[in-house]
């Protein structure tokens, strides 16, 4: 079969050689620049892209703030979680496998209208309850003056905003943990070892020898799950937060201009995320070629 | 040498997955100052025997006392114990992240609470010591194999350790270059170290062992000093060994 491809190969370059260039030129960018510079000169040009343009890139920086933010818990979050999935401690063990697998089974949708319509007020429920009973246990002094505010926090109060982050970053916290893990367990046994053989403790080991080199080896995959995350954050729109997603609904049904509003969404969109993926390219190849 | 044991070990059995009993009732000790090299067929338990003496592998029974600790008992700190315990890796297992520099500072930093400093100093006497003081700065991944072990010796060494381990500390080396790591622990036993020896490097043995444990599935078969060992040991199992490994 090998022997077949060379062949064929070799006599399509003789039969037409510019073939191979033409093949070679990377036609989807090419394509994807075109329509950049079509919608660049849209939005400066005519005056519902203009308008429309303005009006969603409000919602660019709400999504960047969103991402961002929910992207660091959720590396907190993540973190945490993966040393659970690797201690020996039975319970949390158990309870941080819980929670990865609970939240991979759960489509992304469902976690966010879970988190911002029962998890939250049943929190802040408890918040109430136990603001209450601070209260009732001492009518002036200290407990009531930590007590009351906190059996005054109103759910119509907490911002949906908040209730989004909170959600994308307990959805992504089960993915990042995992992707610790993996990073953890691919340092070789020996280098715990050794760190352990010079009287360091398990926490000093990871700090100071094995998190080192799981974290450079982890950056690209970490790197993909925050452009997925960006793109996921469009998800949250179905909590009415002001992103870039909800913005182009809310713009369409303001000015029925679907082909401009969506054309707009799906150019910014694409604008940040192909930043971004260039960005985790160059760290891979820095990270690979590093050692 | 003044006759008290840095290292005892007292009746150690292991079975690893309830299975392979890789120790059966193994008891030896290391004198202040001396020098024990463990021999033996691949699979008789030495590697297991030195790792049970800082604690890498926990002891299904039996004692083991470092300099009076005896750490196989319950609530014993093992990381304090362990800062006193040199061990040199047959994968010498350098930080990769590190340089060579910051591989022998890190736990004398973290462990010993020495300033940046001190730990420094320290550091370049001990490479100039295994003679790489130009190596400083590389990481191990532009370090040779010898000049790697010699860190790893470096970096033990640098804890001031009542006692150094070696597991089979030539066996991943070049040919060319088991020599260069072999002076280093010469030297160091010439110092005085206290050292115990997992090796194949009869030559080494036969110069700096002042005794020679032999080891066959999971038993010691003969104990004795270095001469006695190699001209005229007492057991069969011992004979066939040496006949295979010296020609």
């Amino acid at each position: 079969m090998a022997v077949g491809e060379a062949v064929t190969k070799k006599r399509k370059s003789k039969v037409a050689p510019w073939t191979q260039a033409l093949e070679r030129v990377p036609w989807w960018a090419l394509i994807l620049i075109l329509i950049g510079v079509y919608i660049s000169y849209s939005i400066l040009n005519s005056e519902t892209y203009h308008d429309t343009f303005l009006f969603l890139s409000e919602g660019v920086k709400t999504t960047i703030l969103l991402t961002v933010v929910s992207f660091a818990i959720a590396l907190v979050v993540g973190l945490i979680t993966g040393f659970g999935r690797i201690s020996d401690n039975i319970i949390v063990y158990n309870i941080a496998t819980f929670y990865v697998e609970v939240v991979r089974g759960i489509p992304l949708l469902i976690q966010l209208l879970y988190v911002a319509f029962v998890v939250v007020p049943l929190a802040v429920q408890g918040l109430n309850a136990a603001g209450s009973f601070l209260v009732n246990l001492g009518p002036a002094g200290f407990l009531a003056f930590v007590g009351e505010p906190l059996a005054n926090v109103n759910i119509q109060n907490v911002n949906m905003l908040y209730r989004a982050i909170f959600g994308l970053a307990l959805g992504y916290g089960a993915y990042e943990a995992e992707v610790f893990r993996a990073g953890i367990e691919s340092i070789e046994r020996g280098q715990m070892e050794a760190a352990r053989s010079l009287g360091m403790s398990y926490w000093q080991a990871m700090r100071y020898v094995i998190l080192p080199q799981a974290i450079r080896r982890v950056l690209p995959p970490l790197g993909n799950d925050f452009v997925a995350m960006l793109k996921d954050s469009s998800l949250v729109s179905a909590l009415a937060v002001r992103e870039l997603t909800q913005l182009a609904k809310l713009n369409r049904a303001r000015t029925f201009r679907s082909f401009e509003t969506y054309n707009t969404a799906v150019f910014l969109y694409l604008a940040m995320t192909l930043v971004l993926s260039i960005g985790v390219k160059v760290l891979e190849r820095r990270m690979s070629g590093g050692k | 040498m003044n006759g008290e044991s840095v290292v005892q070990i007292t009746n150690v059995h292991k079975t690893f997955d309830n299975v392979v009993r890789a120790l059966r009732g193994v008891s030896a000790h290391v004198l202040r100052g001396e020098v024990l090299v463990v021999i033996g067929p691949s699979g008789s338990g030495k590697s297991t025997l030195l790792r049970c003496v800082n604690g890498l592998e926990k002891v299904d029974s039996g004692q083991v006392v470092i300099d009076g600790t005896d750490i196989t008992a319950p609530k014993v700190n093992i990381n304090k114990v362990r800062a006193e315990i040199g061990i040199v890796f047959q994968q010498f297992n350098l930080f990769p992240h590190l340089t060579a520099l910051e591989n022998v500072t890190l736990a004398q930093k973290v462990v010993r609470k020495r300033s940046k400093e001190e730990a420094e100093e320290v550091t370049r006497e001990l490479l100039e010591k295994v003679g790489i003081p130009e190596k400083a700065d590389n990481y191990p991944s532009q370090l040779s194999g010898g000049q790697q072990q010699r860190v790893a010796i470096a970096r033990a060494m640098a804890m001031n350790p009542k006692v150094m381990l070696f597991d089979e500390p030539t066996s991943a080396l070049d040919p060319e270059m088991i020599a260069e790591v072999l002076d280093v622990m010469l030297d160091l036993a010439k110092e005085g170290m206290t050292m115990m020896v997992v090796s194949h490097e009869m030559g080494f043995a036969r110069a700096a062992a002042d005794r020679i444990i032999f080891m066959d599935e999971g038993r010691i078969v003969e104990e004795g000093t270095s001469s006695k060992f190699f001209e005229n040991p007492d057991h069969q199992r011992t004979k066939k060994f040496l006949s295979k490994i010296l020609h």
